[in-house]
């Protein structure tokens, strides 16, 4: 009894300690190319399905993706802890300068649109509204719908927490150098601000424009509706490109080539728009 | 004190004692119960035939001729159904219509240039084509219904044209008919009033049934099927007969919501009879049968999460806290042990323990940022290893995070063993470490379990200190240590914040959770049945 518990016990050690070192020198089947991915909570589901795709189309590439952020996904390619970086902003200037620093040169692919929709409960009777009014709601200066030609009732306004990409394209487009007033209720993802504000009469958020659906109502920015034809144009003013990030432009033929330009094919861009996103062009 | 107030001050106090082991239990009930049973029915649901067409086609799993006996069956009464919104959707959307007259006569100019007919003859029937055409155009285009039907009869005066059979042409009729039945039900003027809802409409149809059978499959998996749980088609089938709407009772009031059925809203044109046609078929179009998809636990996953189970997760899971126990706990009971018999009360000792009580505050991230800056970055590169995120390096973190606990549960244990023991072993000769090992190890046993069952548990659900150290959302099923995996911590939070995937599969969330408490549970199990069978043997029963 005693023996067969030990004996067991030793081919479970000499299994992970073999395995180890199998890996280390590439392993033993097929010659496989691995692929990390890290960066944007929003681009990742993007990057995951493609991922999916990849395993039939390209068997032999193994893929990893992580989502924590585009800060950290840039980080990592700076640290070349990876090949591509998902994010959904435009480098800044310091991480730009930091990366040639290190000998790393950013190449951005664009590889979907999205629009940054401001969302209200289904009950609330306004349609549209103008940039500088949802700058005043976000600095505090109107705190009531009846202001707006609403109904009576205090606005709760919620914001997306500080760290997202999302929160940054969204004080881009309408805060400018303003601070958002004490009030805002900060969320920490695109769910959780969909589900305060359908949940909630009065309240005002913002969210990407796959998370628009029948429990919460997009509004008329500058009297243009969010859709795909308006974020891919541009006409709806809060639209922004989501980003690939890569070493310098990938070798043609390699798996990260393969990768950084699945979005164009006609599957890559089925893809983005099952995803809630908007492809490049129109297929 | 005098013995009556005594008495009741015991009363208050086991009062209160009981209430406190009730309040502990009804918290247990209240957030346990409901997580498990949500998450059980990841594993116990009513599936349609639209999950056994998945489980087939995806997994390769059931029997493949009754599945697609049963998919034919189910089809088979689709088929009214997906021929009816077609038929309502055509005349509605008149650009698709369009589209294809005119790619229609192009085709017809193909198939005249390729059949061996003398030359005027075939300009003479392309003209007749191009006429078709531009009849059926203006048809599409007119403003209305007389003067749409007026061209549409132009056409149709055609049908009977000798020159015409067995060629494209045919389809021309085919269509003006069908727009002409269109027109005959459908009120022009309330064409975008319908396109609303019927876009509504054809979304509830497309996540009930999935695409129609023969048309091109949709690139996403999660697309490619219909319902697979009954749970969801019923919200699906409820958001198809009921119109939601958002109606002012005036100026500067807020909207009241209002549900209208669908047939209602339709009524009088050829669509209102999909609604009852539904309703009424909806258990033979799907077949809901009981299902007990223990699989859960040994599948992959598919579409972030939609689809199958969490096999790769519950794997990466139970490999990262067994590593890191066994990274942890030799090195926890030397430390203890070092404490315990060979450390003196000196200075140093006191600020090491101090130390190592404040690792047991410190938060997990800042476990997590450490193995970033020392085990990936550094360590592991340095020994040759793969350089990024890695079950090894995962472990380690792990590891460190729950040493203080098992160092000062081991120390408690080490520390109650009876003097009596060591001196006796000591009388007969035993060295110190002969001593520790035979004896004091041996009786300390069944309480440094108890500290290896709490970091244990701990070591399973953290998410922060494998975040950036062995977590990943999507990737292979690891091969070996230096690959990073997937966890069920870090699944449920990357389902939760990344994607709609909670909002559209929250059984597949829930069954995370539970599989998650299932597996603590069960390691503690084993642990606890270890620790009965160590004291049993020390008491020499």
């Amino acid at each position: 009894m005693r023996t067969t518990w030990q004996a067991a016990m030793w081919v479970v050690l000499a299994a992970f300690l073999g395995g180890m070192p199998g890996s280390a020198v590439g392993g033993d089947e097929k010659e496989k190319t691995s692929l990390q991915i890290e960066g944007s909570t929003t681009v990742g589901p993007i990057a995951d399905e493609f991922t999916e795709a990849f395993k039939k189309l390209h068997p032999e590439i193994t893929i990893t993706v992580k989502k924590t952020g585009s800060g950290d996904g840039i980080a990592a390619l700076i640290d070349g802890r990876c090949p591509i970086a998902t994010s959904s902003r435009f480098m800044k200037g310091d991480e730009f300068k930091k990366a040639v620093e290190k000998g790393v040169t950013p190449v951005a692919h664009a590889i979907a649109m999205d629009g940054v929709c401001i969302v209200v409960h289904p009950s609330n009777p306004i349609k549209a509204m103008k940039t500088e009014q949802v700058k005043d709601i976000y600095t505090g200066k109107i705190t009531n719908w009846k202001e707006l030609g609403g109904a009576d009732k205090p606005i709760v306004v919620i914001s997306r927490d500080t760290s997202s990409g999302t929160y940054e394209s969204f004080t881009n487009f309408v805060m400018g150098k303003d601070k958002m007033f004490e009030k805002v209720e900060y969320v920490n993802s695109n769910p959780q601000a969909h589900s305060r504000v359908s949940t909630t009469e009065g309240a005002i958020g913002y969210v990407g424009l796959g998370f628009v659906d029948e429990k919460v109502k997009a509004l008329e920015m500058n009297g243009v509706a969010p859709n795909r034809k308006t974020v891919q144009s541009g006409q709806y003013p809060f639209s922004r490109p989501l980003f690939l990030f890569t070493n310098g432009y990938p070798d043609l033929g390699s798996a990260v080539h393969a990768f950084c330009t699945f979005y164009l094919t006609e599957k890559g861009q089925e893809i983005i728009e099952a995803k809630g996103f908007v492809p490049v062009t129109n297929y | 004190m005098n013995v009556p107030l005594r008495q009741s001050a015991d009363k208050v106090f086991t009062a209160l004692a009981l209430l406190s082991v009730v309040l502990v239990a009804a918290a247990l009930v209240g957030i346990l119960l409901p997580m498990m049973w949500r998450g059980g029915s990841a594993v116990v649901f009513r599936g349609t035939v639209e999950f056994r067409r998945m489980q087939l086609e995806q997994f390769n799993r059931g029997d493949s001729a009754a599945v697609r006996a049963e998919v034919e069956e189910a089809a088979k009464i689709r088929q009214r159904a997906f021929e009816i919104l077609d038929g309502f959707a055509a005349g509605l959307d008149t650009s698709e219509l369009e589209t294809k007259v005119k790619q229609l006569h192009r085709e017809f100019g193909v198939q005249i240039a390729n059949r061996d007919i003398p030359q005027a003859q075939a300009t003479e029937l392309r003209k007749l084509s191009k006429e078709l055409r531009d009849g059926l155009l203006s048809a599409l285009e007119a403003g209305s219904k007389d003067q749409a039907l007026s061209h549409l009869d132009e056409v149709l005066s055609h049908a009977g044209d000798g020159r015409l059979k067995g060629t494209l042409a045919s389809t021309y009729f085919d269509l003006a008919r069908k727009y002409h039945n269109t027109l005959t039900t459908v009120d022009l003027n309330r064409r975008g009033e319908y396109a609303e809802s019927l876009k509504q409409v054809m979304e509830a149809m497309k996540n009930l049934f999935g695409p129609p059978s023969g048309e091109r499959l949709p690139a996403v998996t999660m697309e490619q099927y219909g319902a697979t749980r009954w749970d969801q088609a019923t919200q699906h089938l409820d958001r198809l007969l009921w119109a939601e709407t958002w109606a002012g009772s005036g100026e500067g009031r807020t909207l009241a919501k209002s549900r209208v059925p669908r047939e209602e809203q339709f009524a009088g044109t050829e669509l209102a009879e999909l609604f009852p046609y539904v309703r009424n078929n909806i258990q033979a179009m799907l077949r809901p049968q009981w299902t007990f998809y223990w699989r859960y636990f040994t599948d992959d996953s598919m579409s972030g999460h939609y689809f199958g189970g969490v096999g790769p997760e519950v794997l990466g899971t139970l490999l990262v806290t067994v590593l890191a126990i066994a990274f942890a706990l030799p090195v926890g009971v030397v430390a203890a042990a070092y404490l315990v018999e060979c450390a003196r009360d000196s200075l140093a000792t006191r600020v090491l323990r101090m130390c190592v009580n404040t690792l047991a505050g410190v938060p997990s991230i800042v476990f997590g940022l450490f193995g970033l800056a020392f085990f990936v970055i550094y360590l592991l590169p340095k020994l040759g290893l793969r350089e990024g995120s890695s079950i090894l390096a995962g472990a380690l973190t792990l590891a460190l995070l729950v040493l203080p606990v098992i160092i000062r549960a081991s120390e408690e244990a080490i520390r109650t063993v009876p003097r009596a023991y060591k001196e006796a072993s000591m009388a007969l000769g035993a060295s110190r470490f002969r001593c520790f090992v035979t004896v004091t190890l041996p009786a300390a046993a069944p309480g440094i379990l108890t500290g290896l069952i709490l970091s244990m548990s701990r070591a399973a659900g953290e998410t922060a200190p494998i975040l950036f150290t062995a977590a990943v959302a999507m990737g292979p099923v690891p091969t070996s240590l230096s690959q990073p995996t997937r966890t069920l911590s870090y699944s449920s939070y990357d389902m939760a914040v990344g994607d709609k995937m909670a909002m559209l599969a929250p059984h597949n969330q829930f069954g995370m959770v539970m599989t998650l408490v299932a597996i603590v549970l069960l390691l503690n199990i084993v642990a606890i049945m270890l620790r009965g069978r160590m004291s049993k043997k020390l008491r020499g029963q």
